[in-house]
């Protein structure tokens, strides 16, 4: 019947979920092969790519390998459809690493997407990027994350801080100062959600490069409220990493508490530390210090280290350095750490929480340390999943200072919804704070038996309740003498009670646990005569156990003859005899065990005892000659006797790991574990460590003119290790001709390594592109950036303003032929374009244009005529460009303005006309014509974008602010190979010129160069003070203009490497916010850097 | 940090593997997790970090869905478990409920999802509100839509605009015709009643959840009339840290939707609404149950929905138990459990029997615990009160509600 009922049900529930699977991708997941998937990648359709894609996800997700639809998928990557992209990206990422050479394939596309306005798109371009880890394509990615790195969107950002790390994966070596430094701006960035990604890039990268920290400490803690939960974690742990390695530990805290005491102990008494430790007997407190020592070595060494030495060594020779202690009341940097992480104890992310109380429990003064308790004890109850780890935790902290949880032991309170491990968890704790430390023993022993009872009443409790007990006891039986105080025996006996009482409710299932009835009978043995009850009991229980002793093991029966032994020695009175019967007994048992240990303890145990049972059984003790029977007692004594006397502390062999480490979990050092940095061990002498020297942001290193800033060049220096020293002290002395040396050579690596970089990824290549087409492929994409940070940070630590003086008379526009005199019966036109501005609209651009007669006839009415805009609109309608910004609105206006008729010629004269044109884009020719005599010309008229802005005057501040909001996709850079300069070298080779004099021809003809073809303002030239006298490497210009249609300002840096007597490596970079015709100008600028000039005159 | 995520069935299969770093992790060690898991016995508490032989493994629990993560190198072992609840959250939500038809049915969004919290192992949106216009959630429209036409995304084409704002868990631009605004103070009572029935511990967990359908960017003040009982104290990531830590207010502007502002604990309570008192008899291979359940302090509203529950020892042959009011029923794992409801005026529920023990044992050694359901409408039984509810940026004033509910949390009576 019920059967029935349930295969109803079951159908009804099928049927159910059938109606719920309409419309999701269930089929997908159910059957991915049943439709052969190769042809659906190849579709035209969007959504039949897209259940393709869906498909081999749902191989994926099973666990089959569908690699072989490889080459197929990444096709897909150029669709557009957002969803496409995701599944293929999905794809790609699973399997590029099987299949390097056709992920390469897909590189392109990547590139494109970078460019995309849309951020969610450039984001998962770099993310896929990234994540595809070809050694080959590291430096475009890297490059891609620079560029990412100052988009303006702060999800596109975030997405660079977390290409690091995947970049940093591939260990090459080459890359690593390019993305330190990324993540310098990144950690500067002025979204937390940024900061947050950061963080984890710098703690997976380079997380010991802590001067990075430094610079941004202050607003780093400032920040931290608003990072990402996440990112939270991470930066708690970076920040308290940089405060010890720069201002070592806090007197005040947990970590020096012990040496506080020790200190004044040894200085009391002036002698050895150890001995201190040694007479102490039954402090607790020295204990306790002694385990807060342990965890403060193991913190700052790792316990393996610390363990280690400490077998071999003295434990006092590994004292701190007294002068690597700060005050937390006094340190600015302590106190902001500590004030910025209170509020996050509030968090509802238990890691953070962790993290948070983590920083206070090394940091904060100990009588602060309650406050992490309570948020602590909170985590147990609001999440459910942390709870194992949260314990874990408070494990280690109450074991150090138990009175910080002993207010709670509530908390601690078992359940029986609580799992195993939880259970033995909380009791461990509980017996640390209540039981062992606990002033009030009364309390105590009520813990103690709440233990007993805890595991009588939940029975899967018991076996760890015993072992907690056992382990309690006799921890307890040996860290003290006890036998004075009566209350510590109750705690004992009801300890002994617990336990018995626990052994004797399941018999059968605790038999399984011979080491703990062995303890028991031990324990009986050795505090026999403590209390009143004990000493009652003997007797009973030593007929007891001498009853049972055949069924024991082998562990419990050489205790049982020991105990035996140990009651006799100590036994008065009337039991004196039972006992003595009862070893007999027992001894006799023992002699004919099954094992040899415990006969030979029997046979020893005889032997030794013979004297004194014999002398017992006689009841003639006086009478025989003590001398004999005094030794062999003695012997008894001393080796059965109260050995708790020199019994010292248990030695600490606990391991602990950094609190909310994985490591401490599972009590080995995982991986990567890396224990707090020494104290003070991060030098300070970077005089900008305080966040003023911010370089990347601000923007200030241009505000400094005609001479070295020394700020900004040492907190740049500092940020490459590498670089550290040879930058400092260049801008120091600048002067001094080694310290140039130092400086260029640094200068050099760093584009040798760029040559190395791309020269290495192209061998690796050789397979799918040829050498050429990489390389053109890395310098020409024009939507793609070098990280020309770096560059221009070596540059600006050493350069100097110059100002070129008055080219302006030289410079002199180029002039292009528009009609040949072949064609033109004799006439001959060129036209230039002029820096004049239009005086009718902004879409206008002057043009002269120079009529020479060549023939040898007078020339006639000659015109210039747009045909085109008298023939009506269509034709200029049918341009048909797509992107609006670039196209300039249509109108009715004629094309061409005021063009006076010349209305004669004579042979040989020249005439000039000016006359100002409307193109309709900034490539597209207009088509016109020149009437001479009579005779039609058709002329195309080029345009040239280098005029189609006009020079915006500025100073240095505004350009570099305004290129600082132009940064990201507004960007682009080219490079390029210059050689103007070399003729003019040449030229001046004759003269006995001054070595500065190269500088000043370079920076002429690069301007002379610039603003003769294009309508610019020239805003400043950087010279290079402190490079090789033939080294232009740094020498940067920058140019500004402004659109003339929109009025958007576009600003032109051209940096400058290389010899000065060899073609020049030059990169030119636009910023503009109208980015096709910012890459348009680009373009040109490099079209015609390239070409030789005109020779001067 | 996490270099693979794996979504287990309750049977132990893997149902989607995302890889999240270079070193990829082979589907084995699921298979070494499993029979791990199975080793240890039934028990599904199984510890959330364990030490695989070659990977660290992080576990979270969700309706019988496990999120695995592994990692190999030192990581925050907390992050990893807050991340993996944090996705357990984020496709409940999407999914309605969590199971494995709904995760195999909706696996293409699950991959989705992952994708987008999670690069290279690093959380990256983990923020609801933006994962929702990032990837649309299957609804009933999606789904027809894409059973009509064939073709639907669910990937959004546009950046949410919450991704750069200083306020990412509100989505901007929201418009209501109806300004409302819900506050609810959920509490639950953690208790523990020792063998002679004297309270051990008695506490509060309560939260205060808040439903919001507030057009614009409103600013909100909550204050509470006695905020010294709190105990301690956890905020939702919007409320401001300043007001609290100054006057005790809460200040925020919410996100859109249900969400929980804020939980507190109150500790010390001094009484029970209810007692409940097992008592235990064995003889001769028997052992009499009764258990008397009845109000202690009267709350002042109704008590309802009261269950108790138990888990037969395990040497326990059969049971009989019978009520004099509600159902009594042994479930196959031997839990007994007892439905009163509410508590009758005429008379006092009790519940009494015999269980049968094994053969050979002649008293009952082991006791069993029982665990206490309730609940109370209209009461906060930490005494909580809610001040006044401030609204700032609002055009006009909203409708505010408030509620109190208390029910039975960690509730345990020994016997």
């Amino acid at each position: 019947m019920f059967n029935q009922f349930g295969a109803t049900a079951e159908t009804l529930s099928k049927a159910s979920t059938l109606v719920f699977r309409i419309g999701t991708d269930a089929h997908l997941y159910d059957d991915p092969d049943d439709v052969s998937i190769a042809p659906l990648l190849d579709s035209r359709f969007d959504s039949e790519k897209c259940e393709a894609l869906k498909r081999l996800l749902a191989l994926i997700a099973q666990g089959f390998e569908v690699s072989s639809f490889f080459p197929q998928v990444v096709k897909n990557v150029a669709s557009q459809s957002l969803e496409v992209k995701k599944l293929v990206y999905l794809y790609l990422l699973h399997y590029a690493q099987k299949r390097p050479n056709e992920a390469l394939l897909s590189i392109n596309y990547f590139q494109k997407d970078l460019g995309d306005p849309n951020p969610l798109v450039r984001a998962w371009a770099l993310r896929t990027m990234a994540g595809i880890r070809l050694h080959v394509i590291a430096p475009l990615v890297l490059v891609a994350a620079g560029k990412c790195a100052r988009d303006p969107s702060v999800y596109v950002r975030k997405c660079a801080a977390n290409a690091l790390p995947k970049l940093h994966d591939l260990r090459l070596e080459d890359n690593t100062v390019g993305i330190e430094e990324i993540i310098g701006i990144l950690l500067n960035d002025s979204s937390p959600c940024v900061v947050g990604a950061a963080a984890a890039a710098f703690s997976s990268v380079c997380p010991n490069n802590l001067s990075l920290i430094g610079r941004n400490y202050k607003r780093l803690c400032e920040v931290l409220p608003d990072v990402e939960e996440w990112g939270k974690i991470v930066l708690i742990g970076i920040l308290l990493r940089y405060v010890v390695a720069r201002h070592g530990l806090v007197k005040e805290s947990i970590m020096f508490s012990l040496h506080g005491t020790e200190n004044s102990r040894s200085e009391k008494d002036c002698s050895d530390t150890n001995s201190a430790l040694d007479d102490n007997g039954n402090s607790n407190d020295l204990y306790e210090s002694e385990l807060t020592n342990a965890v403060s070595h193991c913190y700052i060494e790792g316990p393996a280290e610390y363990l280690s030495r400490l077998s071999f060594m003295n434990k006092d020779s590994s004292e701190f350095n007294y002068a690597s202690l700060t005050s937390g009341k006094n340190n600015d940097d302590v106190k902001i750490l500590l004030q910025c992480t209170l509020p996050l104890l509030w968090s509802n992310n238990s890691a953070v929480v962790l993290a948070a109380a983590g920083v206070h429990w090394i940091m904060a003064p100990v009588e602060d340390l309650k406050r992490i308790v309570k948020p602590l004890l909170f985590v147990l109850r609001y999440s459910n999943a942390s709870k194992y780890v949260v314990l874990c935790n408070i494990q280690v902290l109450a074991k150090a200072i138990t009175s910080l949880f002993s207010p709670y032991f509530e908390d601690f309170f078992i359940c029986a919804s609580d799992s195993y491990q939880i259970k033995a968890l909380k009791l461990d704790i509980l017996a640390y704070i209540g039981y062992i430390r606990d002033p009030d023993r009364r309390f105590a022993t009520d813990t103690v038996a709440r233990i007993g009872i805890c595991a009588q009443r939940l029975p899967e409790m018991s076996n760890p309740c015993l072992e907690f007990l056992l382990a309690l006891t006799r921890q307890q039986l040996t860290t003290g003498e006890f036998g004075s105080v009566d209350a510590e025996a109750d705690i004992l006996i009801q300890a002994i009670m617990s336990i018995k009482s626990i052994i004797q409710q399941d018999p059968p299932s605790h038999e399984k646990v011979p080491a703990a009835r062995a303890m028991v009978v031990w324990m009986v043995g050795e505090y026999n005569s403590l209390g009143d009850l004990i000493p009652r009991m003997l007797a009973t229980v030593l007929k007891y156990l001498a009853g049972c002793f055949a069924s024991e093991e082998v562990e419990t029966k050489l205790q049982i003859c020991n105990t035996a032994v140990k009651v006799l020695l100590g036994a008065k009175g009337n039991d004196l005899l039972t006992i003595k019967m009862v070893l007999i007994y027992v001894l006799e048992l023992a002699k004919c065990d099954l094992n040899y240990d415990v006969r030979d303890r029997a046979h020893f145990l005889k032997k030794l005892l013979s004297t004194y049972l014999d002398s017992q059984c006689l009841e003639e003790e006086t009478n025989h000659p003590g001398q004999h029977k005094d030794s062999s007692r003695l012997l008894a004594e001393n080796l059965f006797g109260k050995q708790n006397k020199s019994v010292s502390h248990e030695p600490i062999d606990h391991r602990f790991y950094l609190p909310g480490s994985l490591s401490q979990i599972v009590l080995h050092a995982a991986p990567g574990y890396e224990p707090l940095p020494k104290p003070c061990s991060l030098r300070c002498d970077d005089p900008e460590m305080d966040e003023n020297g911010d370089p990347y942001v601000t923007d200030d290193e241009d505000s400094a003119s005609e001479s070295l800033d020394e700020e900004i060049a040492s907190s740049y220096s500092s940020q490459h290790s590498n670089v550290d020293s040879s930058g400092t002290d260049g801008s120091e002395e600048a002067g001094s001709a080694s310290e140039d040396d130092d400086n260029s050579h640094q200068l050099i690596q760093f584009s040798d390594e760029r040559k190395n970089g791309a020269s290495q990824s192209a061998s690796d290549f050789g397979e799918l592109l040829s050498n050429r087409a990489l390389e053109s492929w890395l310098d020409d994409q024009p939507g793609f950036s070098k990280p020309n940070t770096s560059e221009h940070s070596q540059v600006r630590t050493s350069s100097a303003r110059i100002s070129i003086g008055d080219i302006g008379g030289q410079v002199r526009p180029k002039s292009y032929p528009l009609l040949d005199p072949v064609n033109g019966n004799g006439l001959r036109v060129d036209y230039s374009f002029s820096s004049e501005i239009s005086s009718i609209s902004p879409l206008f651009i002057c043009i002269e244009v120079s009529f020479k007669n060549c023939s040898k006839e007078t020339m006639s009415d000659i015109t210039l005529v747009d045909e085109e805009s008298g023939k009506g609109k269509d034709s200029v309608e049918q341009s048909s460009f797509s992107d609006e910004s670039s196209t300039i609105p249509q109108s009715n206006e004629p094309n061409l303005v005021s063009v006076e008729e010349i209305t004669s010629l004579d042979p040989g004269q020249t005439m000039t006309r000016s006359i100002q044109v409307r193109f309709h884009h900034h490539l597209l020719p207009l088509k016109l014509a020149i009437y001479c005599n009579g005779k039609r010309h058709p002329i195309k008229l080029r345009p040239d974008i280098g005029y189609f802005v006009k020079a915006l005057p500025m100073d240095v501040e505004v350009f570099t602010n305004k290129e600082s909001q132009l940064r990201g996709m507004f960007e682009c850079v080219r490079r390029c190979t210059f050689t103007d300069h070399i003729k003019e070298l040449d030229k001046d080779k004759g003269d006995n010129s001054l070595v500065e004099d190269k500088f000043l021809v370079i920076c002429r003809s690069l301007a002379l160069k610039m603003l003769s073809n294009a309508n610019l303002h020239l805003v400043s030239v950087d010279l290079p003070v402190a490079a090789k006298l033939d080294d232009a490497t740094g020498l940067c210009l920058r140019f500004s203009s402004k659109i003339l249609s929109t009025s958007a300002p576009c600003l032109i840096t051209i940096t400058v490497e290389g010899r000065c007597s060899e073609p020049l490596e030059m990169s030119v970079k636009v910023n503009c916010e109208e980015t096709v015709f910012g890459l348009n100008l680009l373009n040109r600028i490099v079209n015609f850097s390239v070409e030789p000039s005109h020779p001067h005159v | 940090m996490l270099q693979c995520i794996f979504l287990l069935s309750d049977s132990g299969e893997v149902m989607l593997e995302k890889q999240l770093t270079g070193q990829r992790v082979d589907r084995s060690i699921c298979t070494w997790f499993w029979e791990h898991t199975v080793s240890q016995g039934d028990s599904p508490k199984l510890q959330s970090v364990i030490a695989s032989p070659t990977h660290y493994l992080f576990q979270v629990l969700r309706e019988g869905i496990t999120f695995l993560a592994c990692t190999q190198v030192e990581m925050p072992p907390l992050m990893g478990i807050e991340f993996l609840c944090r996705v357990a959250d984020v496709l409940t939500d999407y999914l309605g409920s969590l199971n494995e038809d709904l995760i195999k049915d909706n696996f293409v969004i699950v991959y989705e999802l992952l994708d987008e919290m999670i690069d290279n192992g690093f959380p990256l949106t983990t923020e609801p509100n933006i994962l929702r216009e990032m990837i649309a959630p299957p609804n009933i429209a999606n789904k027809m839509l894409s059973v009509v036409t064939g073709n639907s995304s669910n990937v959004s084409d546009i950046l949410p605009g919450a991704t750069s704002s200083c306020i990412p868990w509100r989505t901007t631009n929201l418009k209501y015709a109806n300004n409302e605004v819900y506050v609810d103070l959920v509490e639950e009572m953690d208790a523990i009643i020792n063998r002679d029935g004297v309270l051990v511990k008695c506490e509060i967990y309560g939260e205060v959840q808040v439903n919001s359908h507030l057009s614009g960017v409103p600013d909100l003040t909550l204050s509470f009339a006695n905020p010294a009982v709190l105990d301690d104290v956890r905020f939702h990531p919007c409320v401001r840290f300043r007001p609290w830590e100054a006057h005790q207010i809460l200040s925020f502007v919410p996100p859109d939707g249900q969400f929980k502002l804020m939980s507190y604990r109150v500790r010390k309570l001094k009484s029970s609404p209810i007692y409940v008192k097992p008592q235990l008899t064995s003889d001769a291979g028997t052992c009499r149950v009764s258990v008397l359940v009845g109000i202690r302090n009267d709350p002042g509203k109704t008590i309802d929905s009261i269950t108790v529950q138990f888990q037969l020892p395990s040497c326990v042959l059969s049971a009989d138990l019978n009520s004099n009011y509600g159902t009594v029923n042994i479930l196959a794992n031997k839990t007994c459990s007892w439905t009163i409801g509410k508590i009758p005026k005429d008379k006092a529920p009790a519940m009494s029997g015999t269980l049968l023990l094994e053969t050979g044992l002649e008293r009952l050694h082991v006791f069993p615990t029982f665990q206490v359901g309730f609940r109370i409408m209209g009461v906060a039984l930490s005494g909580l009160k809610i001040d006044k509810l401030d609204l700032k940026n609002l055009p006009k004033p909203p409708y505010k509600g408030f509620r109190a509910l208390t029910r039975a949390g960690e509730f345990e009576v020994r016997s």
